[in-house]
């Protein structure tokens, strides 16, 4: 009976090689292993065997079925190679014929497993997006940073509070993890001469409790436009048309003074808030306003750092934050979701 | 800062609301987080950016109100009478410290009644946030609150031999301030003391024992200008801050200084009574020269962007109190008022200048034009390989690259040498730059087992932080880590498909590699060609266990910009085939140590007609198969370009490829 079964599986093997169309390969197929198939008709004869005999022919003849079903499957590959009839699905049973059965349409459909990519780079994704339309190349820059390129080139003075070790995470040998993206303008414009028009951005660090608003980690995105005659009316223009594909064209955008030691003359833009329609929420604290960058002329300061002639060259920088843009955007209230990882928070974007 | 909307109308007239005022001082950058109302009144918070250490005091504030109302700036009145004793035989002072304090004024009110304040002043530093304590101490305060200078008032018998001393503290000198914390002093600290022992902390706080209390007869009144940073020192050291340190920090305006002295003087007299002194102590060390800026009026337009002609310049700068010395046709030289000392550059004027007139009076309109970008590889790749990776269900994961400082141990894949250290983590036990992903994705796989997900899919593209050269920035990699649930040979097949879709030629090469976080069965560095390319592995148990995993992920860790160098986007079409192959399925027996890559590499050797690819099937150990032995299956396509191959031909090639395998690897057909 062994051998009866080897022979069988020889057969079919023979037989699979010779059938030249999915029909014959079915017709090959039920042969086999239909109700009236030959595997079957040895399994009848097997409640008439010894104990041991039943144990071993069921499994021979269980693994047979097995290794026939694969070589049905082969069969169909290969004629998908060498001949016009289209493939069949896998996966789910076909009825070439219509068998009048009944199929339940209303089954859910299987689904693949699909992976997200976390919203900070979706953010980054879109922000980039964006400024490639203006024109503006991607860079990127060390995370480990000198005091120079952090602060010193930055115009930055010695006893700024920002240098403390309470705003900075600081390493041996005088380096420190960037408190800033801004370090990658001064690594942009030693490099190159003007024009420049760059995005870059990155991981920063900052020795912040972590708490729902702060993380000791997180990502902002600094820009930089340098050019004979780039002014203040640019930086508007880049910024207002920026917010308007990426908050929309409902969304106002304001501009108001404030101090960076790097851009002189320096702005705040907020932009109206969408969730009351600035009329006042907790979100914005009432003021109709939310706080999404900052920005600025480059200061002459810089540029004599960089040795761009301040006379000839101006320009304008900015930097926001991806974690704040990206919370505005889907209402996100607690910043450590975004690095606990947990997959039911990761598949909702 | 605080300030009270009636106090500020003392120096400014204006007709503006609450919330006309608010809008007004955010356009011009000091921006009103709130308003509250308190009884006929309203607080605002004005937040004042570091550079405008002038606004620290209502006065500031009016001083710019008025420059947007286009109103009168009003200065309070400081003349007063005196009587004929001299301060000069009532009290004497020494400045020993000349550069941490570069000007010291002092003045006598002798005969004061202490009480309570008047009730308006109550109301107006209540407003404000003050808690009121009677009258002098309340005048100091009101007087720093209007126009940001800090003073003292000593109670003047309690001075030892009625004189102040300026110096540096001597070690373990202590002193109780006001507020009951007790000071204890170092050599490198400014005190304000008298003949004996210090009274005050300079800059910062006064001492208990000399403050002004209902005995107080006779008040010395300091105003002084400290060295900023001096004071910032000590207040960090002490751990103490006030209205006062906070103003030093930040730079007072050293020719306020008498002013206010003036001012508090004539209050005190007038709430307080008793009489003031003939004279003032005025130690000033102070070179300062008026300042004076040039602005061409072209460089403003230009960077704004927009055409303010020269005279309304000139009315925007006078509005803010500076003085146009001098103009030609073409710029104004400025003259900077003492309390400005943020302003020095022309860009400075031009800042000042587009503050007052409005940024949303400059337009958003732009012809900065067309500029094209060389294409950024790096990008290019990673959308690829963050494409391939969601398409096969991996979830891309953010983790914090400062990890626990007990990730050094397994920490050394990339680098055996040490992590690198952050000196002033927030938590001593996390204060590593990481070296490998690994750790971080085994956390994220514990977090999401704590909350019921068994199975993780997920991968991060970061950098990893290797040794530090002396000076020089450490090398910072940008790693794929990969952490699957189904295997080592499907989280091969990922690392496969990726190379295969950048078109990266060269061989995936799996050596064995020994590693604490491993199996020794599955674990091997990978290569690129000979070049190291990562790591992967299946979990070791001891980790597993440590994790407290419910089953055994296997990690890969890849060197990305290794695929960022190789990946290659210019690849050419190959046309499909247009006749069809002829495949064989084989299944031979192999000792257990014959790998994949010799049964291939044998096959490939021979350089066989028509033999199109080689696929791999499965390896099966098993009781039909001798010990020390092992069967696999795989299938030879073959193919001819040009025509139908014959099943004779290509039963000629199988054959000898078997006789080889048979010949050099001791390969059998499996019958
Ligand atoms: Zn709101």
């Amino acid at each position: 009976m062994q051998e009866q079964l080897v022979d069988l599986q020889n057969q079919a093997k023979n037989d699979l090689a010779k059938a030249k169309s999915l029909k014959e390969i079915e017709e090959v197929r039920t042969s086999y292993l239909g109700r009236k198939g030959a595997l079957n008709n040895i399994m009848k004869r097997i409640p008439g065997l010894s104990p041991e005999q039943k144990a071993l022919i069921g499994k021979l003849a269980n693994k047979l079925k097995v290794e026939i079903d694969r070589d049905v499957e082969e069969a169909i590959k290969r004629l998908d190679l060498t001949s016009e009839v289209p493939l069949v699905m896998k996966g789910e049973k076909t009825t070439a014929q219509d068998t009048g059965g009944v199929f339940d349409l209303t089954l859910p459909g299987k689904r693949k497993p699909y992976g997200h990519l976390h919203p900070i780079t979706q953010t980054i994704n879109e922000i980039k997006r964006i400024f490639c339309m203006l024109g503006f190349a991607v860079e990127y820059g060390p995370e480990v940073e000198q005091e120079y390129y952090n602060f010193d080139a930055l115009n930055v003075p010695q006893e700024h509070p920002s240098r403390e070790d309470f705003d900075t995470f600081y390493l041996d040998n005088k380096l420190l993890l960037r408190s800033q993206t801004s370090t990658v303008q001064i690594r942009i414009m030693e490099k190159k001469k003007p024009p420049v028009r760059m995005i870059a951005p990155g991981k920063v660090f900052r020795p912040d409790t972590v708490d729902a608003r702060h993380a000791s980690m997180f990502h902002q995105i600094e820009g930089l436009m340098v050019d004979e005659e780039v002014s203040f009316r640019d930086l508007k223009f880049v910024l207002t048309s920026f917010s308007e594909i990426y908050f929309g064209q409902d969304i106002k955008m304001r501009f108001r003074p404030s101090f960076f030691p790097f851009t002189e003359p320096s702005a705040e833009v907020d932009i109206s808030c969408s969730i009351c329609n600035a009329k006042g929420c907790s979100v914005c604290s009432y003021s109709g306003w939310v706080e999404v960058l900052g920005a600025g002329m480059v200061d002459p300061n810089v540029f004599e750092a960089v040795g761009y002639d301040p006379e000839k060259y101006t320009g304008f920088a900015f930097g926001l934050g991806v974690e704040r843009l990206t919370m505005l955007r889907y209402g996100i209230d607690d910043i450590r979701l975004f690095f606990e990882n947990d997959i039911r928070f990761l598949s909702q974007f | 800062m605080k300030i009270s909307y009636q106090w500020l109308k003392d120096y400014c007239n204006h007709n503006l609301s609450v919330n006309e005022l608010s809008e007004g001082l955010t356009n011009v950058g000091l921006v009103v987080d709130t308003s509250t109302p308190i009884g006929d009144d309203y607080c605002l918070d004005v937040e004042v950016t570091s550079n405008r250490p002038d606004c620290l005091g209502i006065m500031g504030i009016a001083r710019e109100v008025a420059a947007i109302v286009h109103g009168k700036f009003v200065v309070p009145d400081v003349d007063y009478d005196t009587t004929d004793e001299n301060i000069e035989g009532a009290t004497h002072v020494t400045i020993e410290e000349k550069d941490l304090c570069s000007r010291y004024t002092a003045r006598i009110i002798r005969g004061v009644t202490i009480a309570p304040s008047p009730e308006w002043l109550q109301r107006r530093l209540q407003v404000i946030g003050l808690r009121p304590v009677n009258n002098v101490v309340d005048i100091t305060n009101y007087v720093l609150m209007e126009c940001g200078q800090p003073l003292h008032a000593f109670d003047l018998d309690r001075l030892e031999e009625k004189r102040v001393v300026v110096r540096c503290a001597s070690n373990g000198e202590a002193l109780v301030a006001i507020d009951g914390s007790k000071c204890t002093f170092t050599s490198d600290l400014l005190v304000i003391a008298d003949s004996k022992k210090p009274v005050a902390v300079a800059g910062i706080m006064g001492g208990k024992e000399t403050e002004v209390a209902e005995v107080t007869k006779d008040i010395f009144l300091e105003s002084a200008f400290f060295e900023p940073r001096n004071v910032r020192k000590s207040s960090r050291k002490l751990g103490i801050a006030s209205d006062s340190s906070f103003r030093f920090e930040r730079h007072v305006d050293p020719e306020c200084v008498d002013w206010a002295s003036r001012r508090a003087a004539k209050m005190i007299q007038e709430i307080a009574g008793g009489k003031i002194l003939k004279g003032v102590i005025d130690s000033n060390f102070i070179k300062q020269k008026k300042k004076s800026v040039s602005l061409r009026t072209s460089k403003l337009n230009n960077l704004l962007g927009i055409h303010l002609d020269k005279s309304e310049i000139k009315k925007i700068l006078e509005r803010l109190c500076f003085t146009i010395i001098s103009e030609t046709e073409e710029s104004l030289e400025v003259e900077v008022p003492s309390f400005r000392g943020d302003v020095y550059r022309e860009i400075d004027l031009v800042e000042e200048v587009a503050r007052i007139h409005g940024y949303k009076n400059i337009p958003a309109i732009s012809n900065i034009g067309v500029k094209l970008n060389r294409e950024n590889k790096f990008d290019r790749v990673v959308v690829k390989a963050k494409s391939i990776l969601s398409g096969m269900g991996y979830h891309e994961v953010v983790t914090d690259s400062i990890v626990e400082n007990t990730q050094d141990k397994y920490a050394g894949i990339w680098s055996e040498n040490n992590s690198i250290r952050i000196i002033n983590p927030i938590r001593q036990d996390e204060a590593l730059l990481r070296k490998t992903i690994i750790h971080n994705l085994l956390k994220v796989k514990k977090h999401n087992q704590n909350h019921g997900i068994d199975f993780t899919h997920i991968y991060e593209l970061s950098k990893v932080y290797l040794g530090q050269k002396n000076g020089e920035l450490p090398e910072e990699k940008e790693c794929l880590c990969i952490l699957g649930e189904e295997g080592f040979l499907p989280l091969k097949g990922i690392v496969e498909t990726i190379l295969l879709n950048l078109n990266i030629n060269q061989a995936l090469e799996s050596v064995p590699y020994r590693s604490d976080l491993f199996t020794s069965e599955k674990s091997a560095e990978l290569k690129l060609g000979d070049q190291a390319f990562g790591y992967m592995g299946e979990l070791r148990k001891e980790v597993v266990h440590n994790y407290d995993f419910r089953n055994t992920p296997c990690i890969t860790e890849l060197d990305f910009n290794m695929l960022v160098n190789l990946a290659n986007f210019k690849n050419s079409y190959h046309k499909a085939p247009s006749f069809p192959a002829i495949v064989r399925d084989l299944a031979v027996i192999a000792s257990e140590e014959t790998r994949w890559a010799d049964i291939k590499r044998c096959i490939v050797s021979l350089k066989v007609n028509y033999l199109d690819a080689i696929e791999f099937f499965d390896v099966y150990k098993g009781k039909q198969i001798e010990q020390d032995k092992k069967s696999v299956a795989f299938r030879l396509i073959f193919r001819a370009g040009d025509r139908t191959l014959r099943s004779d031909e290509v039963d000629v090639y199988q054959e000898t490829i078997l006789e080889n395998l048979k010949n050099s690897l001791g390969i059998k057909l499996r019958t």
